[in-house]
């Protein structure tokens, strides 16, 4: 049966926007408005903490106010005695816990997992929790909870005389050539340090959960990344089988990479419902967001480039450092985008990671590109005045025929046309050269590129399609929706491949009793999920094609046809011959209720554990080096800014940007996450830093108006334009990754704008006036 | 908790009538969330800095997170739930956000659509630099901005017009 040819299906739908004549809106890569919009927009959607749960109680965790030291005592004889407490947890009352596997799949030690700490490693560590009837009085008993210290020096962060120089990490170490040899012999040379600092995801809904235990098996209305993974930690730290977790988180209110694992606050929560045996619910608090789990950490690089007069590098010599916590691991790989970005004969990248007393780091939108991409970046850039040509010129004169450091071709690299592309629509040939040539009253105005890239992670799905009694289609899966726009691209897939309008398509997502997934993170899941859903999908239309050939009871049973056709929701010979009936009639006259198929793009010699560890680890993924290319998504940001002379304050007032994620399966949505990861570069650029107080270790700025995210005001209009091409080594439908990209490159971009507009070069992020004045 | 400690209030949501006891101290937010399931109104600070928590009393935008459940009595509260009319026809806002998507993870966008409705009831949306500025107060991680100017522009200019047919 040849039924699915696409092609055939789109020219033969009447719906949807065909203004341009080429896809139709509610097929793969047509502009489909988001299908949970109308539930967001009327305030419909219920995102995980707001079920409404009988016997509800409401637990408020307590922090340390030390970084380092042990708990000498907890009073908590006031808190017990305040109206409404039902428990106050402490290290002396918790339940025993097991230490679970992490997400790379180590398995754990055999000691208990405790999410209250006697020792304390950072300021702002659970110490203990009050859970009372209602939120109010648990807030007001937490504030009673007396905790008393023994205090010992702590290592605040990276610029504090006790860090040192820390712990190598030799699986960052990438080296060819004699890079040193080759820097001391070049005739142009440059060497600078670039620094970012703390950084923190700050989705807009706080972390929290409700945990319900009924006997052994647990239910978690959580906002999750990775309903799986997490359900896997659940059973381990509380030794049920896997089976007894569930995890639902049907909206997500932003993640950014914070919201993939289960966190100490969510033991605690999980513990306390177990303990009082009816439900707690846990709202971790916007100051707490800063502490109850990592952000990006502090970086410094130093990069050196030796080049040829021409200004063609000869050598790039690299070392990273990122801060991590004093118990846990987080490398922030540095030299990712700096050993694949320019062709390079000779090369060395190594890094260390500093132990310092804070929470461990974690995940923000394309950890290690986007700090590695502001020092390469910038780096190139300085070495473009160095030789006096302009800074688009000097990126073409080095650009990376294939992957410098695998020695590979690239599946895809549409960069050069993003460079091309993205100048055009920016007017790039009109920049003078010099800095401080533009201004416009007391505003400095500047012109400055950078390139951003990010790997394409691949990872294997499975996915549930069923056709129903009234030939509508239903799509399940335990992956997620936190604004990317799952919801609506898998009901396009579906809808393409069955024959339906996407609007009989329901996609039911973020429910681990759906068909398992793996994490959403790295920008994997459109790829992996599009092409499951295409998988179950064909199937199910397969036995529905069956069906209606071979069914003695179908109408099309006398017409002995090899195949038949499905669009628009009906059925028809493609001869046009013969009966034409809708796909609920067919179900109705062969009998049958539904059809149901599942999916899955996981090698056939798979057994149930490794579904397992596809599903609750990482380490299942493919390498994007895998095979015979290198896989990467491109980009190339054109930004101007205008920097106030007087006071040094930096506006961005015009942005355009040429991307390469490859083929979008919904470009409307595709081009909102993109802006909004060049929006996120904005702020990091310009305002974000989380400020350590040097006595205590504590994050100063915990809260939205002190830790600065870009507000409406500080964005212009964004021109975003796709140079990408479909690139099948990537995915099943030809995409690559979408929602890390546009974050990488924003910073250099503006950073080598305000050097453009003002002759200064800021190599610490943010920049801030007080850097330019 | 003995019941004297808590006291009778009385809210006008959306038009309806709502008969809640509650400790002084709960917040219009909490009232709204936890007491009466109307969680489309979203909490993404509580203290006042991001406003998700925006709603309309008697008209005006406030924050939800910074006002006692008391203080709204006798006063009309209008949430996101109540902006849609009776039969779901969409309010101009709601639909502009939805054909501009202007949002991501909708977390933040209930209020933003609270913000944009006054924004355009102040007159402050005359231009994409007025709207900016008068909906800075709607913070939106996922860096939908200029997709929400764009969603008020339009909206504004098509209350606006059904403002004209009407008179």
């Amino acid at each position: 049966m040849t039924v699915h040819e696409i092609r055939t299906r789109q020219s033969e739908s009447k719906r949807g926007d065909a203004s341009d004549g080429a896809i139709f809106a509610e097929a793969v890569g047509g502009r489909l408005s988001r299908v949970d919009g109308p539930a967001k927009i009327t305030g419909a959607a219920k995102y995980a903490v707001e079920q409404q749960l009988e016997g509800l109680s409401h637990a408020v965790l307590v922090e340390s106010t030390i970084a380092a030291g042990k708990v000498r005592s907890i009073d908590t004889a006031a808190a017990e005695s305040a109206p409404g407490v039902l428990l106050v947890l402490t290290p002396d009352n918790v339940l025993r816990l097991n230490t679970a596997t992490d997400w790379l799949g180590t398995p754990p030690p055999d000691v208990p997992y405790c999410p209250l700490a006697r020792d304390i490693t950072f300021s702002g560590q659970h110490v203990a929790a009050v859970v009372a009837e209602s939120f109010e009085q648990a807030v007001a008993a937490a504030a009673l909870v007396k905790v008393s210290y023994d205090e010992t020096p702590a290592i605040v962060d990276l610029d504090d005389p006790k860090a040192g120089d820390g712990i190598p990490v030799d699986t960052m170490t990438k080296e060819w050539g004699d890079a040193q040899a080759a820097f001391t012999a070049a005739p142009v040379r440059i060497c600078a340090a670039y620094n970012t600092p703390r950084e923190y995801q700050a989705p807009m809904e706080p972390h929290g959960l409700i945990a319900h235990w009924q006997g052994d098996r647990l239910t978690v209305w959580e906002p999750s990344q990775w309903l799986d993974g997490m359900a896997r930690t659940y059973a381990e730290w509380f030794g049920v089988p896997f089976e007894n977790v569930r995890l639902v988180s049907p909206y997500i209110g932003g993640g950014f990479g914070s919201k993939a694992f289960a966190y100490g606050y969510g033991a605690v929560a999980a513990m306390a419902a177990k303990m009082l045996g009816r439900p707690v619910k846990l709202a971790v608090t916007r100051p707490q967001t800063f502490t109850a789990y990592g952000g990006r950490a502090a970086t410094r690089q130093t990069v050196a480039l030796g080049a040829d007069a021409e200004g063609r590098i000869q050598s790039i010599v690299h070392r990273g450092v990122n801060e991590t916590s004093v118990d846990g691991m987080w490398v922030e790989p540095l030299g990712s985008v700096t050993s694949i970005m320019y062709a390079t004969p000779n090369f060395s990248s190594r890094q260390n990671v500093v132990r310092v007393n804070t929470v461990v780091p974690g995940a923000l939108r394309a950890p290690g590109e986007n700090p590695s991409a502001f020092g390469i970046e910038s780096a190139i850039d300085e070495l473009a005045y160095e030789v006096g040509i302009d800074p688009l010129e000097i990126r073409l004169r080095n650009y990376a025929e294939q992957d410098p450091e695998v020695k590979k071709p690239w599946s895809t690299r549409q960069l050069r046309e993003a460079f091309a592309v993205g100048a055009a629509a920016f007017g790039w040939s009109k920049r003078p050269r010099e800095p401080r040539s533009m201004r416009d009253g007391n505003q400095l105005i500047g012109w400055g590129v950078a390139a951003g890239t990010y790997p394409v992670r691949r990872a294997y799905g499975e996915a549930m399609v069923r056709i129903l009694t009234d030939g509508s289609v239903e799509v399940e899966s335990s992956s997620i929706d936190m604004g990317q726009g799952t919801y609506t691209i898998l009901a396009q897939t579906a809808a393409e491949v069955v024959g339906v309008p996407a609007e009989n398509v329901v996609v039911k997502l973020g429910d681990s009793r759906y068909a398992r997934a793996g994490v959403t993170g790295g920008s994997r899941l459109a790829g992996v999920m599009t092409g499951a859903v295409h998988k179950a999908a064909t199937a199910a239309l397969d036995e529905l094609v069956g069906l209606a050939i071979s069914d003695p009871n179908s109408p099309f049973h006398a017409l002995q046809a090899n195949t038949l056709v499905v669009s628009e929701g009906r059925i028809r010979s493609p001869r046009g011959d013969g009966p034409d009936v809708s796909i609920a009639e067919l179900l109705g006259s062969v009998g049958r209720e539904q059809i149901e198929a599942m999916g899955d793009t996981t090698p056939a010699t798979w057994t149930a554990e490794d579904r397992y560890k596809n599903n609750t680890t990482i380490t299942m993924a493919l390498p994007h080096t895998e095979g015979d290319y290198s896989r990467h998504s491109w980009c190339a940001h054109f930004i101007e800014v205008r920097v106030d002379e007087d006071f040094g304050t930096v506006r961005v007032s015009r942005v355009v940007s040429a991307l390469d994620s490859g083929r979008l399966y919904n470009p409307k949505l595709a081009e909102s996450q993109w802006k909004g990861g060049i929006i996120m570069g904005i702020g990091q650029a310009l305002l974000e830093e989380g400020i350590v107080d040097r006595r205590h270790g504590r994050i100063v700025n915990n809260n939205l108006a002190d830790y600065l995210i870009a507000t409406n005001a500080d964005i212009p209009d964004i021109e975003v334009i796709s140079v990408g091409i479909p690139d099948l080594h990537s995915s099943l439908l030809g995409g690559k990754g979408v929602g890390e990209l546009g974050i990488v490159g924003v910073a250099p971009a503006i950073a080598n704008a305000v050097f453009h507009a003002t002759g200064k070069r800021v190599r610490d992020l943010p920049i801030t006036l007080e850097k330019l004045i | 908790m003995t019941s004297k400690t808590r006291i009778p209030i009385q809210l006008q949501i959306n038009g309806h009538r709502h008969e809640l006891e509650v400790e002084p101290r709960v917040t219009l937010l909490d009232a709204l969330r936890d007491h009466l399931g109307l969680t489309g109104t979203k909490k993404g600070c509580d203290q006042g800095q991001c406003g998700a928590c925006t709603v309309h009393i008697d008209g005006q935008r406030v924050l939800a997170c910074l006002t006692l459940a008391a203080q709204a009595q006798g006063r009309a509260v209008t949430s996101i739930e109540g902006l849609a009319d009776g039969d779901g026809t969409l309010h101009a806002v709601q639909a502009a956000f939805l054909e501009q998507d202007a949002f991501q993870c909708g977390y933040c966008t209930p209020g933003q659509i609270m913000s944009a409705v006054a924004c355009i009831r102040e007159g402050h949306a005359g231009s994409d630099d007025e709207i900016r500025e008068y909906m800075a107060g709607n913070l939106c991680r996922c860096g939908a901005y200029p997709h929400i100017v764009a969603a008020v522009r339009q909206a504004a200019l098509e209350v606006a017009s059904s403002m004209e047919t009407a008179s």
